[in-house]
């Protein structure tokens, strides 16, 4: 007899399963079909099919702009956030020093201060410093949010992979540098391409921090923002809703199997 | 070695995401001050703020609603990860990918999709008026801009995220406990209600933690979704911040206030998360 499950409990967690699933991608498959809808309202009946929301908004110039700003400050958002991620990752995971439990929380904060806080803080420390808000205001803020992340990814990564791998480089005479670069770095890329997409894709997608220290070239998701409050702009920003959903969707579920295969053949042999 | 690898991080940290909290309490206290207001230090905001029953009650309504939001998300979310985790099923990762995948799509894309669906002309209004099951101009209003509408998508937008620290909690439970209780003559409800559900009570408790602290002070959703009962303190604090009547002072008391709160849950519980962090 299975202990955790009876027959009918499965059947009908499976049903359940479904039909959240369903909830959860309803409204999504929602969006995609009135992206379709040739109709300036997403509204039943549905009166027909066109791409006209598609080209429209691939004519929008501030559209367009606003996406590439984003691009640009997830970009920058990533390399930094990465760089540190993983210089703290190799502290907490290969050195013994004191007050790690107390730095590893300090690092990991972040995680548990609310948007809004943290984004007038930074509002204020600009406003102290005398520092004009830009792009470069929003990638310092993106990268504080990101860095935990990068970091939850790396460590467990880094205490999988064998400490005596990195030993033997040390023996044979490796300088730290080296030893990273030719051994520790090629053990832990699928784990800092993964670390690299979910700083891109936290920034890319970040509303609540960026609408603080914003400058004048706006994020796309601060453009969103500003479009959803003037209906006639409804239809375009859903077709560029379904573009980006898509292909975020395909991004993340790609790489995710990517990591999953690149590790795998990473796995040293047991002895 | 060590501290040249810590200092640029915990550099970072200190510099853009200490100090700034630091200048928050400097303006809370008035010791910063915002022209024309003359800096000087005072506790009068913060005794304001402790005996208005404005910013409190606000508060509190804020505080009921992400409880209601994470208690059901959790319910929602526990059957879902005990399906993947024991049920056996060989889809377990694929089918977990699929549940989490929305949460790693755009946020305000998944609240404006709610938008469209709720509106007073939106999908399931003219829905209902097409099929003629309502009058057409007599639109369930209350769908959107209202409490309803907020918690629902919050729940929405959090659900997916939640079933992950429970799932590993009831991944690492040794099922062989399970065996031994049925041997011992447990019925499957006991063994769940003495064996599996205190076993996976720290990765509930992180679930729970996982939605309430970032929905609590959440000011995005009830901006698009809520209208002017929907109206919750993140919105209260970004409005003190605003361009209209900024008060920073009041602000920075209610933001550290929220910061208090949820600093003193998260050490409270740290253990809780810790362990689901360390998984």
């Amino acid at each position: 007899m299975d202990a955790a499950l009876s027959p009918n409990g499965r059947r009908l967690l499976r049903v359940f399963f479904g039909l959240v699933v369903v909830f959860l991608y309803a409204p999504i498959v929602i969006l995609l079909i009135f992206s379709f809808n040739n109709s300036s309202l997403p509204a039943f009946p549905l009166s027909g099919f066109t791409l006209h929301w598609y080209r429209e908004f691939i004519g929008n110039a501030d559209l367009r702009a606003s996406l590439e700003t984003s691009a640009v400050i997830a970009a920058l958002t990533s390399v930094g956030a990465v760089f540190l991620g993983t210089l703290a990752s190799v502290a907490l995971a290969r050195r013994r020093f004191r007050g790690k439990a107390i730095a590893s929380a300090f690092l990991l904060s972040p995680l548990v201060i609310p948007y809004v806080v943290f984004g007038i803080s930074l509002l204020l420390l600009f406003h102290q410093l005398g520092i004009p808000r830009s792009l470069l205001t929003v990638v310092i803020g993106h990268i504080v949010i990101s860095l935990p992340y990068t970091i939850l990814v790396l460590v467990p990564r880094l205490e999988q992979i064998d400490a005596s791998l990195e030993e033997a480089a040390y023996d044979l005479g490796a300088g730290h540098l080296q030893t990273f670069r030719s051994v520790t770095f090629p053990l832990i890329l699928p784990a800092i391409v993964s670390a690299f997409l979910i700083a891109f894709t936290t920034s890319f997608d970040e509303y609540a921090v960026a609408s603080f220290v914003v400058g004048t070239r706006v994020t796309f998701p601060i453009y969103l923002y500003s479009a959803l409050r003037f209906p006639s702009q409804l239809p375009q920003v859903i077709a560029v809703a379904v573009v980006v959903l898509t292909v975020s969707l395909v991004v993340v579920i790609a790489a995710e199997i990517w990591r999953r295969g690149a590790e795998r053949k990473l796995e040293v042999s047991p002895s | 070695m060590t501290p040249a690898l810590l200092g640029l991080p915990v550099g970072w940290l200190a510099v853009f995401f200490l100090a700034p909290i630091g200048i928050v309490a400097a303006y809370s206290v008035n010791v910063l001050a915002l022209p024309p207001s003359t800096p000087g230090f005072t506790l009068g905001a913060w005794h304001d703020f402790i005996h208005s029953g404005v910013y409190l009650g606000l508060f509190w309504k804020s505080v009921k609603m992400s409880l209601i939001v994470s208690a059901l998300v959790v319910l929602v979310a526990f059957p879902l990860a005990y399906y993947l985790a024991l049920s056996g099923t060989k889809r377990k990762y694929i089918l977990l990918l699929v549940l989490i995948a929305p949460f790693l799509t755009s946020y305000l894309l998944r609240v404006l999709a709610w938008k469209v669906i709720l509106g007073d002309q939106g999908v399931v209004n003219t829905f209902l008026f097409w099929t003629g099951i309502r009058a057409a101009g007599h639109p369930i209003s209350a769908l959107l801009y209202s409490r309803f509408a907020v918690m629902l998508v919050l729940g929405y937008v959090w659900l997916p995220f939640v079933a992950l620290p429970i799932f590993v909690s009831l991944e690492s439970l040794d099922t062989r406990l399970l065996e031994a209780a049925s041997d011992l003559g447990a019925t499957r409800r006991q063994a769940f209600r003495r064996v599996t559900l205190p076993l996976s009570l720290p990765g509930v408790v992180a679930a729970f933690l996982f939605v309430f602290i970032p929905t609590v002070g959440e000011f995005v959703t009830p901006s698009l979704v809520g209208g002017t009962s929907g109206y919750m303190y993140g919105n209260q604090i970004v409005d003190l911040f605003g361009t209209g009547f900024p008060d920073w002072e009041t602000g920075s008391v209610l933001a550290l206030f929220l910061l208090g709160v949820i600093a003193a849950l998260t050490v409270v519980f740290a253990r809780f998360i810790q362990r689901d962090v360390a998984t």
